[in-house]
């Protein structure tokens, strides 16, 4: 016999499952700025932000093998809908609320099926600033629009600090104030995983830190100069005067060098 | 949701119209007429039935930075002009020109289903689909449009001109109405006015220079002569003196028009050089 108590207990076992494996994600960054939007994170090896559509990018934490899966319907729906419509057709909101959240919330729903381990931030330039958003979708299809500032990491606690670090978001400030904004919440987020890694707890004073002593600026130095020797800092923008009919570019090496030269 | 990466496959199955006949004559076979009626869009010509909006003539040649695509602006529906504004050579990537004629409809479905199709591998794969799977889409779309064409709508002639980045030269790529394709290393041309002007290009490449080793500004004026002799020889070709033409260049630098300005002062020397030449001499 089947009971509610049954169901609790097996959706909650899937969302431990999930949950434990998003902690250690290197956290991504959204933030408006006053030529479009931007997604930073630092990366590995394998590339974390993707363009989807003309005005659409995502990044996300999670499986590889998640993500990849995400990314590719994403970009067939968009250009389905593009080609079968208009380009001006394509919406994060119809993406997400009427494709991937469905699907996603199916997966997680079942009880047989591995759920998928996903956090995914996506970005839409629209006509004008005020038309920019953000929309992060999770693991079990729930999602939410956000504009100006949007963050996904791999606990409650790093993207409350994130979040905390990026203040009201300013669709007015420069890319540079915005990059540099963005990396430095990019910092106190994975700081935070990195804490819950080695054992330090949620609302526990950070006894195993070894960079507690020293103030937030100087910890973010000192972590992020140990951070970028291994890994590679990813920035793609949605540039709303861009040239182009697709406004999606990668922030050039030469532009990320500027960027991180003070971390060298 | 099963994924392909294949814009062609996604539209098969959505049962989208530019991978079906619309004439029809291979779906339910039940007649196989050749009088298609559709609603005229224009009923000023005589003779009944429907008459298609087509392109008419599309010029590419050579120069030394690249390709120049050259277009008038009308669009003719038999005996009448439909439009005198028509954009027949449209960009369907940063490198790729595509200049049509024929079959209005359709053409434009077909860069539409190009530039889509494009974009899609590029983000799906991560990397620029090469020339030749460009070549091999187009020709595809051209393909599928035979039955269509066979019943006398549809059938539209494209050329394609893009810029080599590894070979660092311009390429231009025509096909017949089967979707056979063929490289071009000088010129390619399209549409109802291209036949009169044929032996025009290889006369120019035999007594003056190959187009590739012309400037911008000689190959442009030849490509407008010969739009001019077009205009004069084939009663749709729209010509220039009404209405400029539209002109655009690929080099490594990408895809530019050839500005207003530019093209005006060009056609006026043209018909200030040469108008003249062609009226009968009076004493």
């Amino acid at each position: 016999m089947y009971s509610p108590f049954d169901f609790n207990e097996a959706i909650s076992h899937r969302k431990d499952y999930v949950d434990e494996a998003l902690r250690g994600g290197s956290p991504v960054v959204g933030l408006t700025y006053e030529g479009g939007l931007l997604l930073l994170t630092v990366r590995r090896d394998q590339r974390k932000v993707y363009e989807i559509y003309d005005r659409h990018m995502f990044s996300a934490i999670g499986k590889q093998s998640d993500i990849e899966n995400v990314r590719l319907s994403s970009i067939q729906i968009a250009h389905q809908e593009g080609f079968e419509r208009s380009p001006d057709d394509v919406s994060i909101q119809r993406l997400v609320g009427f494709a991937l959240s469905p699907a996603l919330k199916k997966a997680f729903g079942e009880q047989f099926t591995v759920p998928f381990v996903i956090k995914a931030l996506f970005a839409e330039s629209g006509k004008t600033a005020a038309s920019d958003l953000f929309y992060v979708l999770n693991y079990d299809g729930e999602f939410r629009q956000v504009h100006g500032v949007a963050v996904v990491a791999g606990s409650q606690a790093a993207e409350d600090k994130m979040l905390e670090r990026l203040g009201e978001p300013n669709a007015s400030q420069s890319r540079e104030d915005a990059l540099r904004q963005a990396l430095s919440a990019w910092s106190v987020g994975a700081r935070e995983v990195l804490r819950r890694q080695i054992g330090g707890k949620e609302d526990e004073e950070d006894l195993l830190n070894p960079l507690r002593d020293i103030d937030e600026a100087e910890a973010d130095g000192v972590f992020l100069r140990d951070e970028l020797k291994n890994g590679k800092l990813e920035v793609g923008l949605l540039e709303r005067r861009a040239n182009r009919e697709s406004r999606f570019r990668l922030l050039p090496d030469s532009d990320i060098e500027s960027l991180i030269s003070e971390y060298r | 949701m099963e994924i392909t990466g294949d814009l062609w496959s996604l539209l098969e199955k959505s049962g989208h119209p530019i991978t079906r006949s619309v004439a029809g004559n291979n779906q339910s076979g039940a007649h196989g007429s050749s009088s298609v009626t559709l609603p005229r869009p224009n009923d000023s010509h005589a003779g009944g039935g429907f008459v298609e909006t087509h392109g008419t003539t599309v010029i590419a040649v050579k120069y030394d930075k690249g390709v120049i695509n050259v277009g008038d602006r009308r669009a003719t529906a038999g005996f009448s002009v439909m439009y005198d504004q028509s954009e027949k050579v449209l960009a369907i990537d940063e490198y790729t020109l595509m200049a049509i004629s024929g079959s209005f409809a359709r053409a434009m479905e077909v860069v539409r289903y190009l530039r889509t199709s494009f974009k899609l591998f590029e983000r799906t794969y991560l990397q620029t689909m090469s020339l030749e799977g460009k070549l091999s889409e187009l020709a595809k779309v051209v393909r599928a449009g035979i039955p269509d064409a066979l019943q006398g709508i549809g059938g539209f002639i494209p050329i394609l001109s893009t810029y080599d980045q590894d070979d660092k030269t311009g390429r231009i790529f025509f096909y017949d109405g089967a979707g056979a394709r063929f490289e071009s290393t000088e010129f390619g041309a399209a549409g109802s006015g291209s036949t009169q002007i044929r032996g025009v290009f290889d006369y120019i490449v035999k007594t003056k220079k190959p187009f590739h080793d012309m400037n911008r500004e000689e190959a442009l004026r030849e490509a407008l002569t010969l739009l001019d002799i077009a205009a004069d020889l084939d009663a749709a070709t729209g010509g220039f003196s009404k209405v400029l033409p539209l002109a655009k260049t690929i080099s490594t630098d990408g895809i530019e028009d050839v500005p207003e300005d530019e093209l005006r002062s060009l056609v006026e020397s043209i018909e200030s050089t040469y108008g003249q030449r062609s009226l009968p001499h009076r004493p």
